[in-house]
């Protein structure tokens, strides 16, 4: 009996230490479409010998900051949004990259020496048109309407966006709203238009949440990463309808953490951000490149969306399509490095009353 | 049971409203259990029971999430299909089983020590011994944080076994005890006048009464570690992906319908379980003479 | 027979029976204890030290000394009146600029707990600080920021002075030190952990209230009825129990949507309109609904087993008396179920007020817990201050109930199944 026991559990402890054989990269990402994305564009096809395991996250610098404060990185390349890129990089978290290969080559200069460039995507807001057979709402302004169009709205966890859109819904002109939101008062008034809708929202914090909340009827309208509003109607076939009014266009940066396995990292994030995967991309969901070469190769390749029965154009599905982009808001990561932290904050609280 | 003849029409009244009110009760207990059944057929990517389902077209009813779960991936997959579900479940069973055998261990000693009448603070060891159960998962988890990281532990297979194995000691130790009591303790006396050793009257005499106690115990500590998710998520890290953790993330992240198969087979594993522990209980009592229940 | 005749009665080898006997009682103790002491040693290092560890950092304010040890030093010295001197610029100045970037970074979340905005100071100095090598340095960093010109963040600074504070324990019930480290109360908009406070008992108590109502009848029809029928309907009770809370959790999640079973039925049946469907997901409500049934075995297992032990004799007895049977149940049966129902609900509410992964998976906006608190501030704020103080205050709640249910109930007398 005894030498069962004994001979089962140190078997047990043994399978348990060696057995872990792991990956040489965990690579962290946002789940769903988009994680589905980048796997076939780029990991897939990465063959430098590291084996890489995908790992989803919420955002955020917590899971990153603990990890390096308990000397313990298991996350190796994580993507992440330009404000974090930014205080990641100020406060050494992430590691510093030769950019030198494609600094000449992007949209927009990247916002720290830290990162690698992957795309630009929007917090956009969207329906099922099933919702509303009647009037369809059309903008910002409707989607903070609940009188009009009541039902319940579907937004996300954290403050980033949901200031901008308030700001918008109340009249701010979108070339002004980081004019407004730089006065206190202007916080103050993205709140006020925020308390507005406070009794009718349902929060998310994963990206493909909105989309099960719209679809299942939960809410009826919600705000999504594009991407996977675009890759529901394109690969699903959902009956969803976008509302550009408002919408946030945002980056989205790989970065290398700390500490982690840095040189395989560095060596997959190069791969990840050529122009040729940053193109490749987005044949699996509606996101723009930030390299000008990557939009050229999708131009020439279109109709560049994969689907069974027939490849479809792309470019009216990306947030950087110039009909969308006069009525974006330009979201300014520098801002919300400098105030998120408080900002997010207030955030908190509101949420919790 | 059958109402006397002698109830007046209003009490049969009373009578069989009280059962269908006990009745609607014990719906409320097992009919979410079994409602998630069915669904893990469906071919839906959302968790509804969609027209077509209810009406049996074939093409609303796959396979698809099970393949999945096993980690093959089917056409028509418009998310990642990863081995992490049996990961998980490897990775469960190696914490589950290692947590359990620990704990048993620990846990009957520590009965045997507890259910002598010469034991000093028995109540208070008691009370300190049962406190992995009634301390909140999420206060547990965050003091093992803390300090498991302190110590390196963290992100380790052999912090979740400790860990675990804390949380799974107060069931084994409680099983163990109430099998203790109303052992006759001549037992022992009479095995060791006849000459037996400690450690044989232990595993001769003691450990077959007993043994019922130890094993619904040593169950009890498995399903709590097999069931865990808190202390998983923040003592673990990506290596230590549990079933739990992944359903957990699942839901969380992207809700796939292969939680519901998940979920299936947990139910299953859950029925094996209680069987078994119902068997061993009435084994335990009619070993040491007690009459079974009325 | 009195004592002096027993202290001279002798054992064989000559020592006195007393003394002989205490001897082996005491071995008997330390034998017994010994059969313990492995488990205990366990629970105290893999459990109770860390307990003990999250309570440490709930009064720990040491790190940010760490940071700025010469600047704290002087600030000292500092009237707390004017402007602090050149001297105290500098040498924040060099602590900010040569500072890791992770620790300046780590502090400032500190500091931004005393005086928000402290970290977007910080943030934005530290980037510009790189291009200032020469004095003086006060006006240069004004001209960077004006809000180093703002005497309320050098006042708040004062808070963090001691490497102790109770500052998180006042956070915790929505209180807080304002920069001259007074008691203040929490900004209208800040006001949050009261509240849901409140709502954790409200939850709690309502929960256990259901429990009860739905668990007395059912625990009474298992003990009354012939064992072939109520081992069959205890499976009913005792499944559950043994199925993943995640399990139940996610058949919740099925059930109660928009587009869910319980919907689906009402509107099938023409009793609700499609349009007004009931909504049951995302909101306390459906917190409340689905930690009745994950916690309902709680009830049903301890009122079980004292309903066994209730003669039904005693029922016959009233009945036979000429009471009613509600009056002979009232009167009769209700007083003898009391230890059961007390040690049921106990143990209910105790499960219950520390719940976490139920309310955050289907509890929505208003269905949150001071549980779900505890875990975003470990995993998402890293506010592990405030974290621990919740705890701290959560714990100390259960203890006190926990040492109610001892006396009460008596541990040893939990029953699983």
């Amino acid at each position: 009996m005894f030498k069962l026991i004994k001979a089962t559990f140190l078997g047990l402890i043994v399978m348990a230490f060696t057995s872990s054989a792991y990956a040489d990269i965990t690579f962290v990402s946002w789940g769903g479409a988009y994680t589905a994305s980048q796997q076939k564009a780029y990991i897939d096809t990465y063959s430098k010998g590291s084996s890489i395991t995908v790992e989803n996250y919420n955002g955020g610098l917590g899971e990153i900051k603990a990890q390096v404060e308990a000397g313990n990185v298991t996350w190796d390349v994580v993507d992440v949004l330009p404000d974090q890129a930014i205080t990641g990089c100020d406060e050494g978290l992430f590691v510093k990259v030769d950019q030198s290969e494609f600094i000449n080559d992007l949209v927009v200069p990247p916002v720290s020496d830290c990162v690698v460039p992957q795309i630009f995507w929007a917090y956009t807001a969207f329906y099922d048109k099933a919702a509303f057979p009647g009037k369809k709402p059309k903008s910002m302004k409707d989607f903070f309407n609940v009188k009009k169009f009541p039902g319940k709205r579907g937004i996300h966890t954290w403050p980033n966006a949901l200031i901008e859109m308030a700001l918008v819904a109340d009249g701010v002109k979108a070339s002004k709203v980081y004019d407004v939101m730089s006065t206190p008062e202007g916080i103050d008034r993205a709140f006020a238009k925020l308390d507005t809708i406070k009794d009718h929202v349902v929060f998310w914090s994963a990206g493909s949440k909105p989309l099960e909340l719209v679809s299942s009827g939960e809410v009826v309208m919600a705000l999504a990463y594009n991407g996977r509003i675009g890759a529901a109607i394109l690969s699903e076939g959902k009956d969803f309808e976008y509302i550009w009014d408002g919408t946030v266009l945002e980056q989205e940066y790989l970065v290398a953490i700390k500490g982690g396995n840095e040189a395989e990292a560095l060596a997959f994030m190069a791969h990840a951000s050529t122009a040729e995967s940053n193109a490749e991309q987005a044949k699996y969901i509606p996101y723009g490149p930030m390299r000008k070469s990557s939009i050229n190769i999708i131009k020439k390749g279109e109709p560049w969306f994969i689907k069974d029965g027939g490849n479809i154009d792309i470019m009216p599905h990306m947030p950087t399509h110039p009909k969308v982009l006069k009525k974006a808001v330009i979201a300014d990561p520098y801002w919300w490095a400098d105030n998120g932290a408080e900002v997010s904050e207030r955030f908190g609280a509101w949420k919790g009353n | 049971m059958a109402l006397p003849s002698y109830t007046t029409t209003g009490q049969r009244i009373g009578w069989y409203s009280f059962l269908f009110y006990c009745g609607l009760v014990f719906f409320f207990l097992i009919a979410p259990i079994f409602i998630i059944l069915p669904l893990s057929f469906s071919a839906s990517p959302f968790f509804e029971f969609t027209r077509e389902f209810m009406n049996f077209e074939p093409e609303a009813w796959s396979l698809r999430w099970y393949r999945q779960m096993v980690g093959i991936s089917s056409i028509g997959d418009t998310t990642v299909v990863t081995d992490k579900w049996m990961l998980g479940t490897r990775n469960s069973f190696i914490i589950g089983i290692a947590a359990t055998l620990l704990a048993t261990t620990l846990g009957t000693v520590a009965a045997l020590g507890l259910s002598r009448p010469h034991m000093p603070f028995k109540g208070t060891i008691m009370a300190i011994l049962i406190s992995p159960m009634i301390v909140p998962l999420i206060i547990t988890a965050a003091g093992m944080f803390f300090f498991y990281s302190k110590v390196g532990l963290t992100h380790s297979y052999l912090g979740l076994i400790l860990a675990h194995t804390a949380l799974g000691t107060p069931f084994v130790v409680i099983t163990v005890t109430a099998t203790l009591t109303g052992f006759d303790t001549n037992l022992i006396r009479a095995s060791q006048s006849l000459g037996a050793d400690t450690l044989r009257t232990f595993f001769k005499v003691i450990m077959p009464l007993i043994l019922p106690g130890v094993i619904s115990g040593g169950l009890f500590a498995f399903i709590t570690s097999f069931d865990e998710v808190v202390v998983v998520m923040f003592v673990g890290s990506v290596e230590q992906i549990t079933i739990p953790k992944q359903m957990w993330a699942g839901l969380r992240q992207e809700t796939s319908p292969v939680i519901l198969c998940m979920a299936t087979c947990l139910v299953a594993l859950s029925i094996a379980l209680l069987t078994t522990v119902e068997l061993l209980r009435r084994r335990s009592e009619r070993l040491r003479g007690i009459k079974l229940r009325n | 027979m009195n004592d002096v005749t027993a202290g001279s009665i002798l054992t064989t080898d000559g020592i006195p029976l007393k003394v002989s006997l205490k001897k082996s009682e005491r071995r008997n103790k330390i034998r017994a204890f010994l059969l313990v002491a492995p488990l205990l040693v366990f629970i105290l290092i893999t459990f109770l030290i860390p307990i003990g560890d999250m309570l440490v950092r709930s009064v720990d304010d040491s790190y940010i000394n760490t940071v700025f040890p010469k600047t704290f030093e002087k600030y000292k010295k500092w009237d707390r009146q004017d402007l602090p001197s050149e001297e105290l610029y500098k040498t924040m100045f060099f602590e900010v600029k040569e500072g890791s970037g992770f620790s300046v970074g780590k502090a400032t979340t500190r500091m931004n707990y005393a005086k928000s905005g402290w970290k977007s100071l910080l943030k934005k100095s530290k980037r510009k600080f790189k291009k200032i090598d020469e004095g003086p340095y006060k006006e240069q960093m004004i001209a960077i920021d004006k809000r180093w010109a703002d005497i309320e963040y050098w006042k708040a600074l004062g808070v963090m002075v001691d490497p102790t504070t109770a500052g998180y324990y006042l956070n915790a019930v929505d209180l807080k030190y304002d920069v001259n480290k007074e008691i203040v109360r929490q900004k209208e908009n800040r006001r949050i952990y009261n509240h849901t406070w409140i709502k954790t008992f409200k939850v709690s108590l309502l929960v256990m209230f259901f429990c009860l109502i739905l668990g007395y009848p059912i625990s009474y029809l298992l003990s009354t009825l012939p064992l072939k029928y109520s081992n069959l309907l205890m499976i009913c009770v005792l499944l559950p129990f043994w199925t993943s809370l995640l399990v139940r959790t996610v058949a919740w999640m099925v059930m109660l949507q928009q587009k869910g079973v319980f919907n689906n039925l009402l509107v099938t049946a023409h009793i609700i309109a499609d349009e007004n469907r009931f909504k049951l997901m995302y909101n306390e409500t459906a917190t409340i609904i689905v930690m009745t049934q994950i916690l309902l075995p709680f009830m049903v297992l301890p009122l079980y087993s004292v309903m066994k032990t209730i003669s039904p004799n005693y029922m016959r007895a009233a009945l036979n008396l000429g009471a009613s049977p509600l009056h002979a149940f009232w009167k009769v049966y209700m007083p003898n179920s009391v230890p059961g129902i007390s040690a049921g609900c106990m143990l209910v509410f105790i499960l219950a007020i520390g719940y976490y992964i139920t309310p955050e998976l289907v509890g929505g906006k208003d269905g949150q817990m001071i549980g779900n608190w505890i875990a975003y501030h470990l995993k998402t704020t890293l506010n592990w201050g405030l974290c621990a103080a919740l705890g701290a205050i959560l714990l100390g709640v259960m203890t006190v109930l926990y040492w109610v249910y001892n006396k009460l109930v008596g541990i040893e007398n939990i029953k699983l199944g």
